[in-house]
């Protein structure tokens, strides 16, 4: 697999997972791949900074965590997103898009 | 919306458990993070074999994909600590922006709470140091203590002596049994260096029931408790104050009394005594109070009561099997130690009684302020609720107030759990800040509540050394009051009622009646904490002002012991003859005498009985119970109690001259006759009367006057004279003789020391400490429980106002004169204040029986107490609700219907 731009600015690797997690609840790999599809591929999240954002995003009560039995009958801990999460998610794309549209029309001008 | 409330609470204490387990069970977290990982690897494993891969090659590929297990899972932990604790400092930081903000409500919030918090640790650390506490001793609750009963009398903790030898030799249920005896004041000299101490005697077996082991040398053992053995073990306190805490100290030659002594052992720190309150110095075996004491020791007399007993139980018995053993021993030696047909019948119905010891022997300070202390603690509860609900008050109003901000947030998409949080995170910075200084306060406040309940001792009675209990104790209290103020403000400013309905005209009303309700409950209970402060304060006057039969103003008084300075025989009574005399040359003393028992007694007092009144010589069930003293020549002159009939003592009396008594007016009744001129019999002696003197109030200023008879001090034996206090009448302020007394002593002795010096007045107002700090601390904490209920009630009123400034203006644009806006205000309030009262009126009637024992010369429902406590409520609560009514009176009509 070749990995191009691996590095996410912290913010938007936040928005991604919520993002990614809108659709329904996900376990650690499937937000990585779903990242990946949603992206084009343009963003890789790296498993050193996809669990720990997870986590992150638990503790802040966004996402809420629970083990449940997978494709393949393995244990795996599934994601999805709370209330809180769903809302923080409106308010962080409200902000993203407001950014880039900014920046958008700074570099046109 | 309740359960939002109750969701974003959860999530609260959800965040500050999670922050606990991520400190202390870092382990779990670490096997579920472990878990997480291996099993994305186990997953990518499974794939990669999907895809063809060998078993090894899938590993390597998986390993690649994923990083390093063990790393992942370190960077995942660090980021879910960080994450905590961010969120965790963040809410915090908001709190203290939040209180910061308003400074005022925040100040008057801790320190109300503070105030509620401090009083009622320092009464839970006064309740678990005298009450609550076992002894700390191993197994404490195998220990028993004895008491004993003779039909138609209480249980009486002192016990006869053979009986307590009968038990130790003969019991097959306990493991070992001790007696003590705490003899009073010693004196302790090493070299010329003497000071005072408090002594105890105990028999052999003391240290090894308790199974204390020394701090330094040896403790007392069995083989010391036999004439001769003259050794001493010193409490810990007393070896570090007195002897500056030296490890020589052991083998030590000291002189007790005069009588030399050696010291053997320093008794263990967290160890002071078996009795509650009555820690001592110094303890020597019983059978030292051979050669301690002058008069016989009662070794052999089975019907004489000096010492505490209490006994370990062997392992596997039970209280009631030792008991029934115990009893049938008890009763065995008090009939073989019996004199006489009557004696021998008080043994055979005499009943021993064992009880759990585990809390030590009977206690006088526990006895005295056992259920004082709970009473004070259920006061001080009432307080602190009252300023929980306070705060909750002002919190509501500021919620209130911050009601459009709120709505807005709200309406703007922030979560309403994070509003919630806000408000639980404000109080629990509250109550953290609060309980901080309450327990400062309560470490400080116990000291001071125990100095003015016991002034008579030097030293604190009890080591109020605040300890985890206590902290405990606040921790809780604290965690209690803020979830009790903390809650109802954040379900009230969130509740979508409150979003929906802006304050706008006529809006107040029924959304206001759990404000309402809150200072109603304020109100009930201040008036309750008043009519108790009324009820207490009224006892005190009523005791104040009762006729004692003495005047107690400008009198002195002191104790000198001569047997402290090593006297002994005739010489002591001597010295108190010279001592009488010196004091007599001081120009401003206008009458000196001296007695055994103090007009008011802090210490002991005399009873006997008397078995023949002239002629008529008294069957054993009607002897008269009489109270007794040794006077000297001058005592009534002195006191100001008036002689009737016959003559005062004086220096005709002495121990050669034939023995007379004075009686007072309640014993001269039982003669035919003038009394005067005839006799009496009590205890073995047969007396004349040679006068009779008004009734007083004998040792204690609330006992009704009772028979007494005083015998002439100096026609008592020299062993059985007791510690004297000396009286002087000054002409005036007798506090400036002091000095003057103090020198007039050390010229008769050096060696004597004076101590218990106090004027007669000061003594009496010793003597109704409890009385005095109930009657003040009900008063100050009813005075500030009616301020907390004002404050709310003006907050309340002042909040109203605000929010119907619209109203208000309109009316008066309508014509209204001011008078009828106040009107309106002050009757907004009326109905508040009228229902509250109602209810604590009802509350403290009902509480009025519960004091009626403390109570003195009112009844319970006594009309003054209510009608003053109710009057001084209305008028605090009327200036309360009458200054937002001025305010609501100026409003301009202009300015009040452009507000919105």
């Amino acid at each position: 697999v070749l990995q191009r731009p691996s590095t996410v600015l912290q913010g938007t690797l936040d928005l991604l997972i919520l993002k990614a997690l809108s659709t329904g609840e996900l376990h650690g790999l499937g937000v990585s791949r779903r990242i990946q599809q949603i992206t084009d591929g343009t963003f890789v999240v790296q498993p050193g900074s996809l669990f720990p954002a997870l986590h992150r995003l638990e503790e802040a009560g966004w996402l809420k965590a629970t083990w449940q039995p997978s494709e393949n009958n393995r244990r795996a801990k599934y994601y999805r997103l709370t209330r809180a999460g769903r809302r923080q998610l409106g308010e962080e794309t409200a902000e993203w898009n407001r950014i880039a549209l900014a920046i958008a029309r700074a570099l046109e001008a | 919306m309740p359960h939002r409330v109750m969701e974003a609470g959860v999530q609260l204490i959800c965040r500050l458990c999670s922050l606990w387990r991520n400190l202390v069970h870092r382990d779990r977290m670490e096997t579920d993070v472990d878990d997480e990982v291996r099993a994305a690897f186990d997953m990518l494993l499974d794939e990669n074999v999907a895809r063809g891969m060998t078993p090894d090659e899938a590993r390597r590929a998986a390993t690649l994909q994923l990083g390093r297990v063990e790393s992942l899972k370190a960077q995942v932990l660090d980021a879910k600590t960080g994450a905590l604790w961010a969120a965790f400092l963040q809410d915090v930081r908001y709190g203290i922006r939040l209180l910061i903000r308003s400074p005022v409500f925040t100040l008057f919030a801790i320190a109300s709470l503070a105030l509620g918090i401090g009083a009622t640790g320092s009464i839970f650390l006064l309740l678990d140091h005298i009450v609550l506490r076992t002894l700390p001793v191993a197994e404490p609750d195998r220990l028993v203590l004895a008491s004993f009963r003779t039909p138609g009398r209480p249980f009486n903790y002192s016990l006869p002596y053979p009986q307590f030898a009968q038990i130790r030799e003969r019991s097959t249920a306990l493991e070992s049994v001790f007696a003590i005896n705490p003899f009073g004041r010693v004196t302790v000299a090493v070299g010329a260096q003497a000071q005072m101490a408090e002594g105890m005697c105990v028999t052999g077996d003391y240290y090894r029931t308790l199974r204390l082991l020394p701090a330094l040398g040896r403790l007392l053992m069995p083989g010391d408790d036999r004439p001769g053995q003259a050794v001493a073990v010193l409490s810990h306190a007393f070896w570090r104050r007195g002897f500056a805490g030296r490890a020589d100290v052991v083998g030590a030659a000291v002189a007790l009394n005069g009588i030399p002594f050696t010291i053997v052992g320093v008794e263990p720190e967290a160890f002071n005594g078996v009795e509650v309150g009555r820690p001592y110095d110094i303890a020597v075996p019983m059978r030292a109070l051979d050669v301690l004491n002058e008069g016989s020791p009662l070794w052999d007399q089975a019907f004489a009561t000096w010492i505490y007993v209490m006994a370990r139980l062997k392992p596997g018995v039970s209280l009631e099997q030792a008991e029934a053993e115990s009893r049938e021993l008890f009763r065995q030696a008090s009939v073989a130690g019996a004199r006489g047909e009557a004696e021998r019948q008080l043994g055979r119905e005499s009943t021993l009684r064992l009880e759990p010891g585990a809390a030590g022997a009977n206690s006088d300070l526990r006895d005295t302020y056992g259920s004082w202390l709970r009473l004070l603690l259920m006061v001080f509860i009432a307080v602190l609720l009252l300023a929980s609900l306070n705060v909750a008050t002002l919190l509501l109003a500021r919620s209130g107030a911050r009601h459009r901000e709120i709505a807005t947030r709200l309406a703007l998409g922030a979560g309403r759990e994070r509003v919630v949080r806000q408000f639980l995170t404000e109080s629990l910075l509250l109550g953290a800040i609060a309980g901080t200084f309450g327990f400062a306060l309560a470490s400080w406040g116990s000291r001071v509540l125990l100095r003015i309940a016991v002034p008579a001792s030097e030293r604190l009675p009890v080591d109020l050394t605040p300890d985890y209990r206590l902290v405990a104790f606040t921790a809780a209290v604290s965690l209690l009051t803020c979830v009790l103020f903390g809650c109802m403000p954040a379900i009230r400013a969130t509740s979508p009622r409150a979003l929906v309905i802006s304050p706008l005209i006529g809006s107040s009303g029924r959304k206001r009646l759990l404000d309402r309700t809150l200072v109603a409950v304020q109100v009930a209970l201040s008036l309750t904490l008043l009519v108790a402060a009324g009820l207490f304060l009224r006892t005190l006057g009523n005791i104040w002002a009762l006729d004692t039969g003495y005047d107690r103003h400008n009198v002195l008084m002191f104790s000198v012991d001569a047997r402290l300075a090593g006297r002994r025989g005739q010489d002591v009574p001597n010295t108190y003859a010279r001592l009488l005399e010196a004091l007599r040359t001081i120009p401003a003393a206008q009458s000196v005498t001296a007695a055994a028992v103090r007009p008011v007694s802090d210490n002991y007092y005399f009873v006997s009985s008397v078995r023949q009144v002239g002629d008529t010589s008294l069957p054993e069930d009607r002897r008269i119970r009489v109270a007794f003293n040794h006077v000297a020549p001058g005592f009534f002159r002195t006191l100001g109690i008036s002689l009737i009939a016959g003559r005062d003592f004086d220096e005709r009396d002495s121990l050669a001259a034939p023995k007379v008594v004075i009686v007072s007016e309640r014993m001269a009744r039982h003669f035919n006759g003038n009394p005067v001129g005839q006799q009496i019999r009590s205890g073995g002696d047969v007396l004349e009367v040679v006068g009779i003197v008004k009734d007083i109030r004998y040792a204690n200023v609330k006992d009704a006057p009772r028979e007494v008879l005083y015998f002439p001090m100096f026609q008592v034996q020299p062993a059985r004279f007791f510690t004297p206090t000396f009286v002087i009448r000054s002409l005036g302020d007798s506090t400036a003789l002091k000095r003057t007394v103090g020198e007039a002593v050390s010229h008769i002795d050096p060696g004597l020391t004076v101590f218990r010096m106090k004027t007669l007045e000061a003594q009496t107002e010793d003597s109704l400490s409890r009385e005095r700090l109930l009657g003040t601390l009900t008063g100050y904490f009813g005075g500030f429980a009616v301020l907390l209920a004002c404050i709310g009630l003006y907050g309340l009123m002042s909040y109203s106002v605000t929010q119907r400034t619209p109203e208000m203006g309109l009316r008066m644009a309508l014509g209204a004169p001011p008078s009828a806006i106040r009107w309106l205000v002050v009757r907004n309030a009326t109905t508040t204040v009228l229902a509250g009262a109602a209810v604590g009126l009802v509350a403290s009637s009902a509480g009025a029986g519960l004091i009626r024992t403390q109570l003195f010369g009112i009844e319970p429902h006594d009309p003054i107490a209510f009608a003053a406590s109710t009057l001084l409520l209305l008028v605090m609560a009327f200036v309360a609700a009458y200054l937002p009514a001025c305010r609501a009176s100026r409003i301009e009509p202009i300015v009040a219907l452009r507000w919105e």
